[in-house]
């Protein structure tokens, strides 16, 4: 049995007396694409920030590669270093150019020197189809290039895994095409991904698992077919239901 | 410029460049003349005044043309009664410019204290705000609890009450004295030192305001994307956080800069000769309170405005888009 890459188990978390994750457990193999959908405040995005600890658990286990990662001796940033992120609202360093954003991880935290993380750089900002724009600052690109720096900037530390919290949620509706087009070549190339999204055709045609999330719970888990057309848990269907119809009025 | 120039304009930044250079260019070569005019002056009395025979502090133009010409044009007003009033207010004027002849070269060698004085202070003040305003910022309770408190204690204080207690108030003097160089050629004596130490902890207060609130304006989603990629939290603050503060801080901290160039005059109060201490020593031997004081502050103005145009070409210099007021 091969081990996966990701695991957490039994993950507890409240913020006060309000419990945000009520023990949930999930792993992830390698290459695999898993979407968590769920209503807002279900935990989804809790459940993404736990797993490189931008938020702290309350109880229960995150393993990465079969490395306890939640352990007070764990090096916060040797995790980070493998596990990238990309943000709902981009977090582009406002003060750098697209390249800058890109190479300044690979610069401090990998130490790699300047000529190689550029050359790196430039190529991932390639593969986002964003080479054009490598000196333009954040503030002179578009949403949808913002994103995909975004993602080349989370690509750039070469990590195993990727979190993408809603990374098309703050999009107008004609930009969402070309950021989840990225991913979807992510995917398909089998970089191992974690997504909180609703963007359903990208989960139809890029995930391999899809988790729904509500209150704090896993409600279902399942490749992306049974889940869509046999769901077994009446809120899954009710929630996918609500889902469609916002789909087809917008 | 017209309006109608400026809606047409297809860049607005270049209009505003544009802009500049037509109603700037008087002061350009006002602020031109000056610093070649000091520069020349210091160049004389400190390095050319030791090396050759150079008189030390001779004016470079002489005082008496201007004297014979206020004299004839007096001579040609009296006759006029009333109506010479203008000839003699430029007869006044040009014996104000014979005055100022002979005291120019004198403060011209406060301002070189002044200048010390004032980059000393403003550059090791940074050094210490920049520090105090992420302690401020991201420190922990007790580390924030301290800077505030000192923040809070210089910033309620006098600076002349500061700069008395360090001068008479404790040992910083003689021990100042014992530090060997001191006072020797080109390195000013003590008092210069305990005003650079006073002014330095002063300024440190009211910079590290300056930057605790631009700090504070930087989104928090930079510090998080920043720890998102694997840097420390000190790393996130060192790359991301403080360049971009620093851009916002500009415009408050040439304000800082301006005041500090004015309140260095505090520093004659304790004995120090630069340009404010210079003029009311001389104005107390000559009685020329008038003439002298609306010279000094001439002289404060120029070094005022050079101030604040250096720090506008370093603003837009490091104008980034979308970090700060970038101005359209």
């Amino acid at each position: 049995m091969t081990q996966p890459l990701l695991s957490i188990d039994d993950l507890h978390k409240s913020y006060g007396s309000e419990e945000v994750l009520e023990g949930v457990g999930l792993e992830m193999d390698q290459g695999d694409v898993t979407v968590l959908i769920g209503p807002s405040g279900s935990g989804k995005s809790t459940l993404l920030r736990c797993v490189n600890r931008l938020t702290e658990i309350n109880s229960g286990r995150i393993a990465l590669d079969g490395e306890d990662v939640t352990g007070t001796d764990t090096d916060v940033n040797e995790l980070r270093k493998q596990v990238g992120m990309v943000f709902q609202d981009f977090n582009l360093f406002a003060h750098l150019t697209a390249l800058e954003n890109v190479t300044l991880g690979p610069k401090k935290v990998l130490g790699m020197d300047a000529a190689d993380a550029e050359a790196a750089g430039r190529n991932h900002l390639e593969q986002v189809g964003l080479l054009e724009q490598a000196d333009s600052y954040p503030a002179e690109l578009s949403g949808g290039q913002k994103q995909r720096v975004g993602i080349a900037r989370a690509l750039a530390m070469d990590p195993e895994l990727l979190l993408f919290d809603e990374p098309t949620s703050a999009l107008d509706p004609e930009l969402v095409g070309e950021v989840v087009e990225v991913m979807r070549d992510l995917a398909a190339e089998g970089i191992t991904m974690l997504v909180v999204s609703h963007e359903m055709d990208f989960a139809r045609s890029a995930a391999s698992d899809i988790v729904f999330l509500d209150d704090g719970e896993i409600v279902e888990h399942g490749p992306p077919e049974q889940l869509f057309q046999n769901p077994t848990a009446d809120r899954t269907e009710q929630f996918l239901s609500r889902l469609h119809a916002h789909e087809e009025t917008a | 410029m017209s309006t109608a120039e400026s809606t047409t304009s297809p860049n607005p930044g270049l209009r505003d460049r544009v802009g500049t250079v037509f109603t700037v260019r008087p002061l350009t070569v006002g602020l031109a003349l000056f610093w070649i005019w000091v520069l020349a002056r210091w160049t004389t009395d400190f390095v050319l005044a030791g090396v050759s025979g150079v008189d030390r502090g001779t004016p470079f133009v002489p005082a008496a043309p201007f004297l014979t010409t206020a004299d004839t044009v007096a001579s040609l007003a009296t006759p006029l009664g009333v109506a010479g009033a203008p000839l003699m207010w430029v007869a006044d004027t040009l014996r104000f410019a014979a005055d100022a002849t002979a005291y120019l070269p004198a403060l011209a060698h406060g301002i070189w204290t002044t200048v010390l004085l004032t980059v000393f202070s403003v550059c090791l003040g940074f050094m210490l705000a920049l520090p105090l305003s992420v302690v401020r910022v991201y420190g922990g309770r007790w580390a924030r609890w301290f800077a505030l408190s000192y923040t809070e204690l210089i910033r309620g204080t006098p600076l002349l009450a500061q700069l008395f207690v360090l001068y008479f108030a404790t040992s910083l003097t003689q021990v100042l004295r014992g530090v060997p160089g001191v006072g020797v050629g080109f390195v000013p004596a003590q008092a210069f030192w305990v005003a650079v130490i006073s002014f330095t902890l002063n300024s440190a207060a009211y910079q590290s305001e300056y930057l605790r609130a631009s700090l504070e304006s930087v989104d928090g989603g930079q510090l998080t994307a920043a720890r998102a990629i694997g840097l420390s939290k000190l790393e996130g603050i060192r790359y991301v956080v403080v360049p971009q503060g620093l851009r916002l801080a500009l415009p408050s901290w040439t304000n800082e800069l301006v005041y500090l160039i004015k309140y260095s005059s505090l520093a004659s109060f304790i004995t120090v000769q630069e340009l404010y201490g210079r003029t009311s020593t001389i104005a107390n031997e000559t009685y020329q309170y008038t003439e002298l004081f609306v010279l000094v502050a001439i002289l404060y103005l120029a070094l005022v405005v050079s101030a604040s145009a250096l720090m506008d070409r370093v603003e837009s210099h490091t104008a980034t888009a979308g970090v700060g007021h970038t101005r359209q």
